[in-house]
């Protein structure tokens, strides 16, 4: 099987010095950031667009599409989501820490095809090393001359300050990050009208992108569009990070081609099932996404719409792999708890619907669940994210809300008899010790 | 119940003390790193902290007055987030994850044997002020889970055995700064990928070490 | 022009086809269709959150149906909504389980119990039962946020509404959200009250009981309740009020939303300053002073002969014009009409005057004919305000520029001797000393600043003209007014307090007007001469009504000594005050919500007062005790209720021709605007003066805060603490000149008072300025006079 490698390229071939000034510049490094500033907007974005560079923050949209729908109004600005905080997730941070020249250059393209001077990494809190490696690489690259007033010797100017969150996983939800960048509260705002592409940060156009996808645009202007199109899956085309973590022998990131099957996923490319055990069940992309079993989606290829259509999401490439040990009402109430906890509290249903359902299925780990309990969460559920299904109808402002639901969905469509069994057994059958009554 | 009248009256700072000259240059600094100063509310919070060890009503007095919001406004920003610690906060601040990827490798084992080895609940400091505890959720190192940190340097595929030899150590070695590698040298595992060089800067206290905020101790320091 | 442009947009809304404005909300298209989307955040006066959800409804979209909630969706043309399906209702049920699961179910202690959104919405929309049996979210039970909200954050349901209001309407961003998720929560920074002139609009505002008032906590349950609409008797904004009273007492006011005037926000002060009218202080019957200054009570019958007689016999001996009427400016239109005529037909005298010396002059206030309304600021291009701080003297005004200024992009000009509520929000502020506005007005008539001349560019100009202070003369507005009236497009708004002192100049309670602001062919005397006359013996008799010119007088010791000096002193009022110990008879008056009658606001707009309450014992209104004493000086002026006054009022008073009780029904319009002057009246231009430049090291500034000492405040035990009291504020150079800081103690001596006063250091005062709240409790007159004398006491720094 071949794994082309896109965004870790370097860091595989210079394990010791990816990240330095040197290295990047040695290994052909901000050649394409200087190219760039001779193309127009209109072919850096018609390039992007082409090549359909998915987002790689969990919303897989298109963007070069994106970058379409910037307003006119000026200034734009451009903010790197680096906020990852989606259970699971950790590829970000490798790009941050070992190839931090990558994420500039890419910005740097982002930055001038969509008209922005100034630019911002919004870094979750928790991240101080890769910030300080981001940090660092931005001070060379102002010290080289390819950050601040007119880089690479064009007229065009480029401030990038990186900005450090304070620990709360909503402002990875990039309405609510512009609000935490203009020293609000983490809130997401309404969209409409407040899509960022035209009202966004202070109320200008504003492009949002993560962390990958904006390290993915050198790449996408140096291979042409044709050529990243061509390296692996003709829809969702490039490569992609996956994180692997949990019941899996061999966690880590893994940076693939879409349309590998989930059975090579966990069992070549994971390194199968830990202590040889049997596979219960995973989630696919990130805690937000509903969960597959086995029987159903084993061979199912990993791709956007094959999981979309299997009613999950390809997500942030966060997959945790769970074996058969596993209690799944108590790994549904740890993921309910982490959105019970991140909720911002603007909605109702959110704020009081995803916390309530942590309470019942703590009471039900617990052995104190009551016969009518998995009814209500299920309607309870329901009023969050109306008919349960994935895409959500949801009634929140934001995906968060739904997300929470996820774990219910998955526990409704695979585990309904496990949850009946803590309930009737008077606790989890897994002989686990108390599950601590956290709520927010 | 009743009626009677209530009198709230205006409080005057609560050190009436005002940051250090260096501070605030600092705060000046980083505002002018963004287009509208109160898009500086969340480092200049940070810088706080570092003033007072701990987020003080004194010190988002402060910021307000240097972003021109009210202290209130600057409460609500603050209360937002978990990292801006308002309550007494130990000199380490031991965070360790169980969300999804560490809980099913363990990781309440470990939290528990921090609780149990440090004699500090969740969300609590000791009485001398030198360690706090607290659960959170997914930091980002799954890959190496379980996963702790102190003053959010990380250490990966912990176990409950290192984990009380990573307490014993901050109580009895008290480092003067926390340093990500030889934290990992000593109480870590498995990682979630192999870090490339070894990490020079350090951290001082319960809050993220990143040279900008002036929060960044030992070496590594400077402009 | 197409359909859309003059009809609107065409929206289904429950298969039923509607038209309406494109991007309106749809919320707003369906009630006005007929559609009632239940709402809880959602407010017409602050921008949308869509935070409670419970409005959501189902619209179809390309992608099939969605959920989008009705207060933030703006309608287009084709768009198709179901508020009523299942997905709907369950969301709307599931809304109301979710706000209910953690709310205390107190409703029978609630003051909101009947007439809580939350309670009727769950009655309509919501589910049968809770299905909660987790603990509920606790918080200690109501703690106060200032000194007149208190806060359950048990019962709130977080719908941003106080927090939206504080922050967009009055610019007092004191209380926020605090914490996040499921510890959300309503909170102020701790010992940092909601110190907000306008906190009350929060309690109103609020869907729930989570928001109550100090003055109106457990006083009544709704249902009790009954109410009239009124308007405003606090400033001259006229703003609109329901007023509400259980048992004969009033026990609260509530803003009512038009457009014309308040929007429904009101001021502190106008909320709670009604407590006066429950004061057990209140006269109940008429008085005579005794032999030995005592006072005992008398019938009506002999208090009126009493004035008959001594009125009369100083009539007889020294003519009409030895007598004088001061006040008339808190009543209603009625009442100035009746005085106006009893002083000129029955007295004979021309020496009347509503203003206490601390207005602008009478043709000014009313006879200029491009008087602006207060909706022209939302369409003002430049707003200018040189006068007093709207905030403290004229708050719904300041929050109408505000609006205008923040939300509908006005530019605005601020001039003033210091700092005012509105210089957030100004494009450019000046300060200058007190006594050298003509050198600035000269300026800016040149031509000299482009920093004014860019912002005037935008027309039309507004501009707010009054006196900045007390020590600044009337003059110095007229001389403004009259640069502002030589701009292209300009709209002037005359400011003056009490809240009808533009009726009662209306009606000619005023030495130079006689009723329908026609110029007296001969003039009496205003308040300052006819004080000046009382001291000096040319005027032995006075009338005052509803006046206190010892506390409201600039210069006190004016008033005092005119006061002391007359012969025969006769007081309409509601209760004892500085100068009714003057008078040898009392007579105790009806007040506000204990009569009816008109009103006239800033604007010339006319609007009804009603009656709720009874008054207090034998409490008339002031036109029957006048017409009591009409008929006791053998002139029978025929009057035997408000209604009649009001015809013979409109008979005679051309520009009120239209104002009839009738045409001034709430329900159809929002009072009437008497035109401006017109063919029978002379319109006013006012002349450009310059005045002397005052040339001394420091001037006073002495001007109002919203919280005085006035007998009103001091009879409502809710605000009067709220004074904030006397201070000298000094410019940082001169404090440091005098050897002063805040908190040491100065001597201020001018020459018509003196005191000592802690010192507030002020930067935001012009340098050479000492300024000092008016009529603060335990501070003594200053006058009016610009120069001061300042020394540090105690010892120096
Ligand atoms: C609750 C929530 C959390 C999110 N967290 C992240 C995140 O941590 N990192 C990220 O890149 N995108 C996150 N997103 C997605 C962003 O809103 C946004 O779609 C993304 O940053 C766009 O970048 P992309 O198009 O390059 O993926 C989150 C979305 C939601 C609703
Ligand atoms: S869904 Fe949750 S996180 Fe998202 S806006 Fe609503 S309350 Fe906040
Ligand atoms: S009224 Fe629409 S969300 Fe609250």
């Amino acid at each position: 099987m071949s794994r082309p490698l896109v965004v870790t390229r370097r860091m595989v071939d210079h394990p010791t010095d990816s990240h330095t000034l040197d290295r990047y510049q040695e290994t052909g490094g901000y050649e394409m950031a200087r190219r760039s500033l001779d193309m127009t907007r209109d072919e850096i974005v018609e390039t992007v667009k082409s090549a359909n560079l998915l987002g790689r923050g969990g919303a897989a949209f298109s963007a070069g599409l994106k970058w379409s729908f910037l307003a006119p109004d000026r200034p734009a600005y451009v903010v790197v989501n680096a906020d990852e905080s989606e259970p699971g997730t950790f590829k970000d941070r490798q790009l941050l820490e070992r190839d931090p020249h990558q994420l500039i250059e890419g910005l740097i393209i982002t930055s001038w095809a969509n008209e922005a001077n100034h630019a911002f990494i919004y870094i979750r809190g928790e991240y101080p090393k890769p910030a300080r490696r981001v940090q660092q690489a931005v001070d060379e690259a102002y010290a080289a001359g390819y950050l601040g007033e007119g880089i690479f010797g064009t007229d065009f100017d480029l401030e990038v300050t990186v900005h450090l969150g304070g620990g709360a996983y909503i402002c990875g939800e990039e309405t609510a990050m512009i609000n935490s960048l203009e020293g609000l509260r983490g809130e997401p705002r309404l969209k409409p009208p407040y899509f960022p592409a035209a009202k966004g940060l202070y109320m200008k156009p504003t492009i949002v992108n993560n962390v990958e996808t904006i390290c993915n645009v050198p790449h996408v202007l140096a291979m042409g569009a044709e050529d990243f199109k061509g390296i692996a899956h003709p829809e969702d085309t490039g490569t992609f990070l996956l994180s692997l973590s949990g019941h899996v022998n061999e966690p880590g990131n893994y940076e693939l081609p879409h349309g590998l099957t989930w059975r090579e996923i966990i069992y070549d490319v994971a390194g199968g099932i830990r202590d040889g055990n049997e596979l219960k069940t995973w989630i696919p992309g990130g805690a937000s996404a509903p969960w597959f079993v086995p029987s159903l989606h084993l061979d199912m290829p990993l791709t956007k719409q094959a999981t979309a259509d299997a009613g999950s999401m390809i997500g942030s490439g966060a997959v945790v792999v769970m074996d058969e040990t596993t209690c799944v009402v108590r790994a549904a109430l740890r993921l309910v708890r982490f959105f019970a906890h991140e909720s911002c509290g603007e909605c109702t249903p959110c704020r009081e619907g995803a916390p309530w359902l942590e309470m019942m299925l703590t009471r039900i780990e617990n052995g104190q669940g009551r016969p009518v309990d998995f009814d209500v969460i299920l309607d309870v559920s329901d009023g969050i994210s109306i008919g349960l299904e994935w895409p959500p109808k949801m009634t929140t402002i934001c995906a968060l809300g739904p997300s929470a639901v996820s774990p219910i969905i998955s526990l409704r469509d695979h585990f309904g008899d496990e949850v009946v069994a803590h309930i009737e057994g008077g606790g989890c059958p897994f002989g686990r010790v108390e599950e601590e009554e956290v709520v927010a | 119940m009743g009626s009677e009248p209530i009198t709230l009256t205006i409080r005057p700072a609560e050190s009436g003390k005002k940051w250090s000259d260096e501070s605030l240059e600092r705060a000046r600094r980083i505002m002018a790193r963004y287009p509208e100063k109160r898009s500086a509310v969340m480092p200049l919070l940070y810088l706080a902290m570092a003033e007072d060890g701990r987020l003080t009503n004194g010190g988002m007095e402060q910021v307000a007055e240097l972003v021109g919001i009210t202290p209130a406004q600057v409460l609500a920003v603050a209360s937002f987030y978990t990292m801006y610690k308002r309550e007494r906060t130990g000199k380490y601040l031991i965070s360790a994850c169980t969300s999804i990827s560490c809980m099913l490798t363990g990781g309440d084992d470990v939290f528990e044997a921090i609780e149990l080895e440090s004699g500090v609940p969740h969300g609590e400091t000791d009485e001398e002020g030198l360690i706090s505890v607290e659960h959170v959720e997914c930091i980002g190192a799954c890959g190496g889970a379980p996963a702790v940190q102190v003053n959010y340097e990380l250490i990966e595929g912990v176990t409950p055995v290192k984990a009380r030899e990573l307490v014993r150590w901050l109580q009895q070695e008290r480092p003067a700064t926390i340093n990500t590698d030889e934290m990992q040298r000593h109480f870590g595992g498995r990682r979630s990928f192999d870090w490339a060089v070894a990490e020079e800067a350090s951290a001082v206290g319960p809050y993220p070490a990143f040279q900008p905020f002036g929060t960044v101790g030992g070496v590594g320091e400077g402009e | 022009m197409t359909a859309r442009e003059t009809e609107g947009v065409l929206v289904t809304i429950d298969g039923k086809e509607v038209r309406a404005p494109e991007g309106e909300l749809l919320i707003k298209t369906a009630e006005d269709n007929g559609t009632y989307i239940p709402r809880f955040c959602w407010h017409p006066r602050l921008k949308e959150v869509g935070m409670c959800r419970m409005c959501l409804v189902d619209i179809e979209t390309p992608g099939g149906s969605m959920m989008v909630t009705a207060c933030t969706n703006p309608i287009s043309d084709g768009m198709v909504v179901d508020t009523k399906n299942d997905r709907v209702k369950k969301a709307q049920e599931a809304i109301l389980e979710y706000l209910l699961i953690n709310h205390p179910l107190d409703c029978p202690v609630c003051d909101r119990g009947g007439e809580c959104p939350l309670q009727d919405q769950t009655m309509s929309y919501g589910p049968g039962e809770t299905r909660f049996v987790e603990e509920k979210r606790h918080f200690e039970k109501p703690i106060p946020i200032s000194d007149l909200v208190l806060l359950d954050r048990e019962r709130c349901i977080l719908c941003a509404r106080c927090t939206r209001f504080a922050d967009e309407v009055p610019g007092d961003p004191l209380i926020e959200f605090k914490e996040r998720g499921y510890g959300t929560q309503i909170s102020i920074f701790p010992n940092q009250p909601f110190s907000s002139y306008f906190s009350g609009n929060t309690v109103q505002i609020c869907p729930v009981g989570a928001l109550t008032a100090t003055p109106y906590r457990f006083r009544a349950r709704p249902w009790d309740l009954k109410a009239v609409e009124s308007t405003c008797p606090h400033c001259t904004a006229g703003d609109r009020i329901s007023i509400e009273a259980s048992q004969n007492q009033v026990l609260r006011f509530l803003g009512v939303d038009v457009d014309a005037t308040n929007r429904g926000w009101l001021s502190d002060k106008c909320r709670f300053g009604f407590e006066y009218l429950n004061s057990e202080d209140r006269l109940t019957n008429p008085l005579a002073r005794q032999e030995g200054g005592t006072y005992e009570e008398v019938s009506w019958g002999e208090a009126t002969s009493i004035i008959a007689q001594r009125f009369g016999a100083i009539r007889e001996a020294h003519g009409g014009d030895a007598l004088a009427v001061l006040g008339g400016a808190h009543g209603t239109n009625e009442d100035a009409y009746a005085l106006s005529v009893f002083a000129r037909d029955v007295l004979g005298t021309k020496n009347i005057d509503c203003r206490m010396d601390d207005a602008l002059g009478t043709r000014l206030l009313t006879g200029i004919d491009r008087r602006a309304r207060i909706s022209d600021v939302d369409t003002a291009g430049t707003i200018i305000v040189w006068g007093p701080d709207l905030k403290e003297e004229h708050p719904t005004l300041y929050l109408r520029v505000r609006h205008a200024v923040q939300e509908l992009g006005a530019n605005l000009i601020v001039i003033h001797p210091r700092a005012t509520g509105l210089d957030d929000r100004a494009d450019l502020k000046i300060t200058y000393r007190p006594g050298s506005g003509s050198d600035l007005l000269t300026q800016l008539r040149g031509g000299d600043r482009d920093d004014v001349n860019a912002l005037l560019e935008a027309s039309p100009v507004v501009a707010f003209v009054g006196r900045t202070g007390y020590t600044e003369g009337p003059t110095m507005a007229e001389a403004v007014a009259s640069w502002i009236l030589e701009l292209e497009d300009s709209r002037v708004l005359p400011l003056a307090r009490r809240a009808n002192v533009f009726g009662a100049l209306d009606m000619g309670v005023a030495p130079d007007l006689e009723p329908g602001r026609i110029a007296a062919t001969e003039t009496g005397r205003d308040t300052r001469q006819i004080l000046g006359g009382l001291a000096s013996g040319d005027i032995r008799g006075l009338l005052l009504v509803g006046a206190d010119p010892v506390r409201d007088v600039p210069d006190g010791s004016l008033a005092t000594s005119g006061l002391s000096g007359a012969e025969f002193v006769v007081a309409i009022d509601m209760f004892h005050n500085d100068s009714t110990a003057h008078a040898d008879v009392i007579l105790p008056a009806l007040g506000f919500s204990e009569k009816e009658g008109t009103v006239t606001n800033i604007e010339g707009r006319v609007q009804k007062v009603n009656r709720i309450a009874p008054g207090s014992g034998q409490s008339r209104s002031d036109w029957s005790i006048i017409a009591d004493i009409a008929t006791a000086l053998g002139s029978d002026l025929g009057w035997t209720s408000e209604q009649e006054i009001n015809d013979a009022m409109m008979a005679r008073v051309p520009a009120y021709a239209e104002a009839s009780w009738d045409a001034l029904d709430w329900e159809e319009r929002d009072g009437v605007v008497v035109p401006a002057p017109g063919a029978d009246v002379p319109v006013y231009r006012p002349e450009m003066t310059t005045q002397p430049t005052v040339g001394a090291e420091l001037v006073l500034h002495s001007a109002r805060k919203l919280y005085d000492d006035g007998v009103m405040m001091r009879k409502g035990p809710s605000l009067h603490r709220l004074a904030p009291g006397g201070f000298a504020h000094l410019h940082p150079d001169d404090a440091r000149r005098l050897g002063a800081r805040t908190g040491s103690a100065v001597r201020l001596v001018t020459k018509r008072g003196e005191a000592e006063l802690p010192v507030q250091v002020d930067p935001s005062l012009h340098r050479g300025v000492v300024y000092v709240p008016f009529n603060q409790p335990g501070v003594g007159p200053l006058g009016d006079d610009p120069v001061v004398r300042v020394t540090a006491v105690g010892e120096p720094d």
